[in-house]
């Protein structure tokens, strides 16, 4: 096992944005992670990636348990992730991003940008190695991120909405990009909305919903789930109140 | 060759031969206080400019360098340079002391800490009988050997600045290229997104802190040996904080040549006006400084650096 | 008797402390912005109260409304003119921004009122109440009551009108308030303005009992810095709250210690504050 999440509870306050959930992933898979706007997805990666200490449940990496370790920490075990909204250095070219990542494993500035130059290549960002990030647009930054993410060259990597608000072409594209990151043997957490890029890319579909897990599956047989449609459903009607309220 | 190196050899030859140049004491004078304020703002860059940690208080390490060159000499008759390790190592001790704590405040919240320490030290130095209260202390009155590093001219201690300086500066460009230079990068670019690639951020934001504030304090110490004299205006007062900030940003903030641009401009302009206005040109010169930085940063807070950029870039277009 | 006497007049200058800090605090919660010029706006305020009194024989009652159109005029005019621009700027265009111009506030005032202290008389308001044993002086106690009905006021003011919960609609979350139709920067320019009157108010009152010089306004910034982190950013009563304590904090440690080290008290507290509780003494995550 991979990475094990067990009864994850994360509170903001008193409201539980994360309410008990639990997640495995085995080495090699692509795991997919939906569910209605709000459900705690990201809140969910945060306390797997570190950014949050969950209130309560523990989450191992590797047979580490990381539960209060750093962002830092879970970098250098071999955990990487994307952030829902790009976090891209801006003043610093896009090679000069990704070396950050490669400097993890790779102290020398020739081994870094040796590293950076192939996962450049490898995200089909090579031509862009010397552009300003800030003067990227949002396919490219999300690129960036992945490319980035992969620098620190990890076993498990968690992107959290790394395809949203592409076109179907760049989706496409960017479908191949996780198959091919797949293939080079790392294990893949993806939250998504498009529910075709879970369908194509993904064997084993988790559903999020008010925190915790209300399915989980192959991702056909997930969205047929009566439980997931009412979630969905509810939540796209609570989303239209709050939107006239 | 291009532009950038050759503007930067021209410069660099200027200033050594300065002083060699000019004849008149006075524009002597001059070249090595920019030389001098060039080292503190370079040292404030470290943290300030590459690491984004906007420092208003580290006149503290100056400050401690100061003092502590005239109270090796006041106490114990040691030559004041004497003072320069003793300085670093307080000045080392009080930014892991300070420091620490204070990096996990962001933004705003980091200056104003770093303005209530100073002022705090500078109230405790008023009141202390060692470093000579609200009076200060004296250097040696004439010097008793080279070693009190004590002359009329400033040639001299030009050339010791500039020796500091150059190193500073080589020693930032090899930061700059290295590791440690691409993660302050990236913790200036934002701390979560850096810690997620690894990147131990308060680490290095005390790495660059700690290295910045031993500079600070070299520089302080050569203030102290140039002139002789440090009371908690001269040493440990806010605006000498603020004037660090302002010469490096209107150079360029994180930039290596940036702090010495931003003391080419500022110091000379503040020696002129105080020249001209006598005593009442404190006043005037703060209304300029003030007025420069307000400028700079409502209209291009990259500083010089940016407009430079610019400029040459603009060039090189029209060349192709 | 006397140690009362001591607290008494440091709950009347928190009092003012606080007005001049619930200006900082309004500005500081709505746009995450700190005026580094905070102090000299206060300085400003105090000029206007001296030379309104010395040039026409204006009392109180028309030079404290006359600093805060003043400082309202100045608030605007620094907002539009400088702070909506570097906002978005990097951290450091932000510091060195209102930085830049407590420089230029505070030496103009050096050059144009030259460095002397001056003060205006003792006795223009009434002379010295002595309630049981306890002397208050007059123009305390009206600088203390009015910083206090009009720090309430302001915060009635935006918890309970319809302006103030635009107001602070835009702190909330500027792109929904836009949605809703606020326009964000009438809204923030108009805080600013207000935050600046408050602090105006504050300044002519001070005036009355308080020594004015140029560079007065570098310690008043940072009292009101330690005020509105004590009293946790952006929240008024909290600010009403923690100038009370720093008035009294301040009157005791000058008392009992020594009028040096009051100041040296008041710092540490706001380092320990922001070292062990970055979010403000009584402020929420
Ligand atoms: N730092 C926080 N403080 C308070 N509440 C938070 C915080 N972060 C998230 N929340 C709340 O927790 C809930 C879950 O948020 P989260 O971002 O995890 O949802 P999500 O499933 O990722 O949604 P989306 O699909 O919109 O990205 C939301 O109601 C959100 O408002
Ligand atoms: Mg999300």
């Amino acid at each position: 096992m991979l990475l094990e999440a067990t009864a994850v509870v994360m509170e903001f306050g008193s409201f539980r944005a994360v309410n008990g959930a639990s997640l495995t992933v085995t080495e090699g898979d692509i795991v997919g992670l939906i569910g209605p706007n709000g459900a705690g997805k990201s809140t969910f990666f945060n306390c797997v990636a570190g950014d949050l200490t969950p209130t309560s449940g523990t989450i191992r990496f590797k047979g580490h348990d990381v539960t209060r370790a750093t962002p830092e920490q879970h970098a250098r075990l071999g955990m990487a992730r994307s952030f829902q909204v790009p976090v891209t250095f801006e003043d610093m070219s896009v090679a000069e991003n990704v070396m950050v990542g490669a400097f993890l494993r790779h102290g020398h500035r020739n081994a870094a940008r040796r590293v950076a130059d192939e996962i450049l290549a490898f995200c089909g960002l090579d031509t862009l190695a010397n552009a300003r990030a800030g003067s990227l647009g949002t396919p490219g930054r999300k690129r960036l991120e992945i490319a980035r993410a992969l620098a620190t060259e990890p076993q498990l990597l968690l992107l959290d909405e790394a395809l949203a608000g592409l076109t179907p072409a760049e989706v496409r594209l960017a479908i191949d990009l996780v198959r091919k990151i797949q293939q080079r043997g790392i294990t893949i957490v993806i939250v998504e909305h498009i529910m075709e890029v879970i369908l194509s890319l993904t064997e084993h579909a988790v559903v999020f919903h008010q925190g915790k897990v209300i399915a989980e599956g192959p991702p056909r047989q997930v969205v047929d789930d009566p439980g997931v449609i009412a979630a969905y459903l509810g939540g796209s009607m609570k989303r239209v109140r709050t939107q006239i309220s | 060759m291009n532009i950038n190196r050759i503007a930067t050899i021209a410069g660099l030859l200027i200033i050594a031969l300065w002083p060699l140049v000019v004849h008149d004491v006075f524009y002597q004078r001059v070249g090595a206080l920019v030389l001098l304020a060039a080292i503190s703002a370079s040292a404030w860059n470290l943290i300030g400019g590459y690491g984004g940690q906007v420092s208003v208080g580290h006149v503290v390490y100056f400050g401690a360098g100061a003092y502590a060159s005239l109270i090796v000499f006041t106490r114990w008759g040691w030559p004041p340079l004497a003072g320069a390790p003793i300085g670093v190592a307080v000045s080392l001790a009080l930014a892991a002391l300070v420091g620490t704590p204070t990096f996990r405040l962001r933004g705003h919240y980091f200056s104003m800490a770093t303005i209530a320490a100073a002022e705090l030290v500078r109230i405790l130095a008023s009141n202390w009988d060692v470093t000579g209260a609200a009076v200060g202390l004296m250097g040696p009155p004439v010097p008793r050997s080279v070693w009190d590093f004590s002359f009329t001219s400033p040639v001299p201690y030009h050339y010791l600045f500039l020796a500091v300086l150059l190193l500073l500066l080589w020693l930032t460009w090899l930061m700059q290229r290295s590791k440690m230079g691409f993660y302050l990068a990236a913790i200036r670019g934002g701390d979560r997104a850096a810690r997620s690639l690894g990147v131990p951020v308060l680490r290095y934001k005390l790495y660059a802190l700690l290295l910045s504030a031993s500079f600070t304090s070299l520089a302080g110490t050569l203030y102290a040996v140039m002139v002789g004299f440090v009371d908690p205006e001269s040493g440990l007062g806010i605006l000498l904080s603020v004037k660090m900030v302002i010469i490096a940003a209107l150079g360029g903030a994180g930039t290596l040549f940036g702090p010495l641009v931003g003391a080419v401009i500022l110091v000379p302009l503040e020696e002129a006006t105080n020249a001209m206005f006598g005593g009442g040109g404190t006043g005037i010169t703060f209304i300029v400084y003030g007025a420069i930085i307000l400028f700079v940063a409502r209209f291009q807070p990259g500083g010089m650096a940016v407009i430079w950029r610019a400029l040459t870039s603009r060039r090189k277009n029209r060349a192709a | 008797m006397i140690l009362l006497q001591v607290v008494v007049s440091g709950l009347l200058m928190g009092a003012v402390y606080a007005l001049f800090s619930s200006g900082l605090t309004l500005i500081w919660g709505m746009m995450n912005v700190v005026n580094f010029a905070h102090g000299d706006f206060v300085m400003l305020a105090m000029y206007a109260a001296f030379y309104a009194f010395t040039l026409w024989h204006l009392g109180p009652i028309f030079f404290v409304p006359g600093a805060a159109a003043l400082l309202f005029v100045l608030g605007v005019v620094v907002y539009l003119g400088l702070v909506r621009h570097v906002a978005r700027g990097p951290m450091l265009a932000q510091i060195l921004g209102t930085f830049g111009l407590a420089l230029v506030l505070r030496y103009s005032a050096f050059w144009a009122f030259s460095a002397n202290f001056v003060s205006l008389p003792e006795n223009l308001v009434g002379g010295t109440i002595d309630i049981s044993g306890i002397r208050i002086e007059a123009s305390k106690l009206l600088g203390g009551a009015v910083a206090l009905v009009i720090t309430l006021g302001m915060h009635l003011v935006l918890t309970r009108t319809m302006l103030g919960s635009r107001v602070l609609a835009v702190a909330e979350d500027r792109n929904a308030a836009m949605l809703m139709g606020i326009r964000p920067d009438r809204m923030q320019a108009l805080a600013w303005g207000v935050g600046a009157a408050t602090t105006g108010i504050a300044g002519a009152l001070i005036a009355l009992f308080f020594y004015i010089s140029p560079t007065v306004g570098e310690s008043l910034s940072l009292i009101a810095f330690v005020v509105v982190c004590l009293g946790g950013f952006g929240s008024v009563p909290g600010a009403l709250v923690a100038g009370l304590a720093i008035g009294v904090i301040q009157a005791l440690s000058a008392y009992l210690i020594g009028a040096v080290y009051q100041d040296v008290l008041v710092y540490s507290l706001f380092l320990a504050v922001l070292w062990v509780r970055p979010q403000g003494l009584l402020g929420k995550l």
